[in-house]
């Protein structure tokens, strides 16, 4: 049984659908990736999972429950964590400021959740009192990942994450993607490195024109010869 | 190259911006020069100066006090509250109610009292308001001043602003004209348009002999510093350290960010419209102390040198709030030197608010968004 699933989604911004009869499912610390060309609803898909966008039809359940139509703190609660993809970081806030804000619904500072953030983000605790807004965009991105985990959900959505990274530094984000799963939190990552992404990836969608393409392992996609042709540029 | 070269190159290179800074940082230069000559040769008296920058620097603490509150707003709600001078006006009236009606409890009807003696009759003065001789009172009215305009701001949020949540600055900004207007006259409607005294006059005081004259600072005087500086400090505490501050600070640098976060942004507004409510009222107690007056108008009055302030600060920034008040309310009195006084020392602030504008189009503070 998936912890996630998407089942004929519609859906889109005001008047306008972007979505139509969209199917998506994650297992639990199952690592999923959607590729796509641009303009293809991959961010739209994500965002109707988190319900910031107008819902159309369809259903979203997490764990067998409907979660279309809830607030972003209410899916938070659920144990699911968003990292969107632009302006991710409060950029006057201080990093650990930034991480504090990731556990606001909880009473208290998880101090155990922060520790294994900087942990994870050896950096993050080295700058701690920086402001976020004067850090790299790599950095950044840290900062990001890691307030979405101090709350520790079992399924966390991130939108690019390697978006904007020198090259050099896109390897090191994916390893730090494929940790997160590795500590068994479930991933949904929408990516525009389809190739690097599909290698790590347990599962990949190739969504299209709003709709579901192509589904199969990251390795399958990869050498299937028509979404190599089409999507993946030979 | 040769160094004329690089000297026309250099000119060439100047904009218009730099060519106004030069004007302003020589007019001001010069206005310096005038000032310390002045004082020097005996053309102007050195206590009148001081005098006038203590008188500024209290006007600026309430200019400041009451600016945080707009600020704060601005900068989580993306709107300029027109309805805030009238904030101050209101949180002014509850506070020195009640502190008329425990100074003079039965000296006249609750009525009387409690609207702060709309018609002639017992008055601040009958009462004995001071800090010296109704020190309770004083503190009761200073702290139903903020309370009570945090809740009635709450109130105004729900029934008013809290609809129309994401409409826009815009609109926001006409209803808050539409607030105001509202607000001011169902003040004249209950407690009247009478200008009257609320406190004692000839109060003790630490006077200090400044060459050629006395610069005093009464107990009111003090009263206004310590009060507005540790209101001020509160609110920096509140915002560096609490996780509301935080959240509020998140908030102001991002909302949609702050939404999928989990921070419960309406919460959070909620809490600002209160704090920048409180804020507002205590700086109308604090003037109407400080005045030794109270009329149904002077919130709205200064209203716009709160404004001047909060955008010659950088709008959005507390610190700039506090700064830009102080440059308005010691730039204000000081160019009463040179200017006859009254309502030409306006002038001044709004000439300071357009040249700052004009050289740094997002004010002192600008770009530091602190919430």
């Amino acid at each position: 049984m998936s912890m996630l699933d998407v089942n004929g989604l519609d859906a889109g911004y005001g008047d306008l659908q972007i979505l139509s009869d969209v199917d998506l499912t994650v297992a639990e610390e199952e690592y999923v990736v959607i590729v796509g060309p641009n303009g293809a609803g991959k961010s739209t898909a994500m965002k109707s999972v988190f319900g910031l966008t107008t819902y159309m039809g369809g259903s979203v359940e997490f764990r067998e429950e409907e979660i279309t139509g809830r607030t972003p703190d209410e899916i938070i609660h659920q144990g699911i964590g968003y990292v969107p993809q632009n302006d991710n970081v409060f950029a006057s806030l201080t990093v650990e400021e930034n991480l504090e804000m990731g556990a606001y619904i909880l009473d208290e500072v998880p101090e155990d959740a922060l520790e294994s953030v900087y942990d994870q983000f050896p950096i993050l605790r080295e700058r701690k009192d920086q402001k976020a807004g004067s850090m790299s965009g790599g950095q950044q991105q840290m900062v990001a990942m890691g307030r979405a985990l101090m709350l520790d959900p079992d399924l966390l959505l991130l939108d690019e994450p390697s978006a904007g990274l020198a090259p050099d530094l896109v390897d090191e984000m994916f390893d730090h993607v494929d940790a997160i799963n590795d500590n068994g939190t479930a991933l949904l990552v929408v990516e525009q490195n389809a190739k690097k992404a599909l290698r790590r990836c347990d599962r990949g969608y190739v969504l299209v024109q709003g709709q579901n393409r192509y589904v199969d392992s990251g390795d399958a996609l990869l050498n299937d010869e028509e979404v190599r042709q089409q999507f993946l540029g030979g | 190259m040769s160094t004329v070269d690089t000297v026309i190159d250099r000119g060439r290179g100047m904009t218009t911006e730099q060519l106004l800074l030069l004007v302003v940082g020589l007019g001001a230069f010069l206005l310096l020069g005038d000032l310390i000559i002045g004082i020097l040769n005996g053309t102007y008296s050195i206590s009148r100066v001081a005098r006038y920058v203590v008188e500024g620097t209290l006007y600026g603490l309430i200019i400041g006090l009451a600016g945080i509150g707009l600020s704060m707003t601005y900068s989580i709600l993306n709107f300029a509250n027109f309805a805030h001078g009238d904030y101050v006006t209101s949180g002014a009236f509850f506070g020195w109610g009640v502190t008329y009606l425990v100074a003079g409890w039965g000296a006249a009807s609750f009525g009387h009292l409690v609207l702060v003696a709309p018609q002639r009759g017992v008055g601040g003065a009958q009462l004995e308001i001071a800090i010296t001789s109704t020190p309770f009172a004083i503190m009761a009215g200073l702290l139903v001043a903020g309370i009570g305009t945090a809740l009635f701001v709450y109130l105004i949020d729900r029934i008013v602003y809290k609809p129309m949540r994401g409409s826009g600055g815009i609109p926001l900004l006409i209803t808050s004209i539409g607030v105001a207007f509202a607000l001011r006259y169902i003040i004249v409607f209950v407690y009247s348009n009478r200008t009257r005294g609320t406190t004692l006059g000839g109060l003790p005081s630490f006077d200090l002999l400044l060459v050629d004259g006395w610069v005093s600072i009464d107990v009111h005087d003090g009263t206004l510093i310590v009060a507005a500086v540790a209101l001020m400090l509160g609110v920096h505490l509140m915002l560096q350290r609490t996780k509301l501050g935080k959240a509020m600070r998140a908030m102001s640098d991002n909302r949609d960010l702050a939404l999928v976060t989990g921070i419960p942004t309406e919460q959070i507004i909620r809490w600002t419209w209160m704090i920048g409510g409180g804020l507002a009222g205590s700086a109308g107690y604090l003037m109407v102390l400080w005045t030794g007056t109270i009329d149904w108008q002077f919130g709205w009055l200064l209203l716009l040198l709160i404004f001047a302030a909060v955008i010659l600060g950088g709008i959005g920034s507390i610190y700039g709030a506090i700064f830009g008040g102080l440059i308005i309310g010691i730039s204000m009195h000081l160019s009463m030197v040179w200017l006859p006084g009254g309502d030409f020392t306006t002038i001044t602030a709004f000439l300071i608010m357009i040249l700052v504008l004009m050289i740094k189009p997002s004010g002192l503070f600008g770009g530091k968004t602190t919430a």
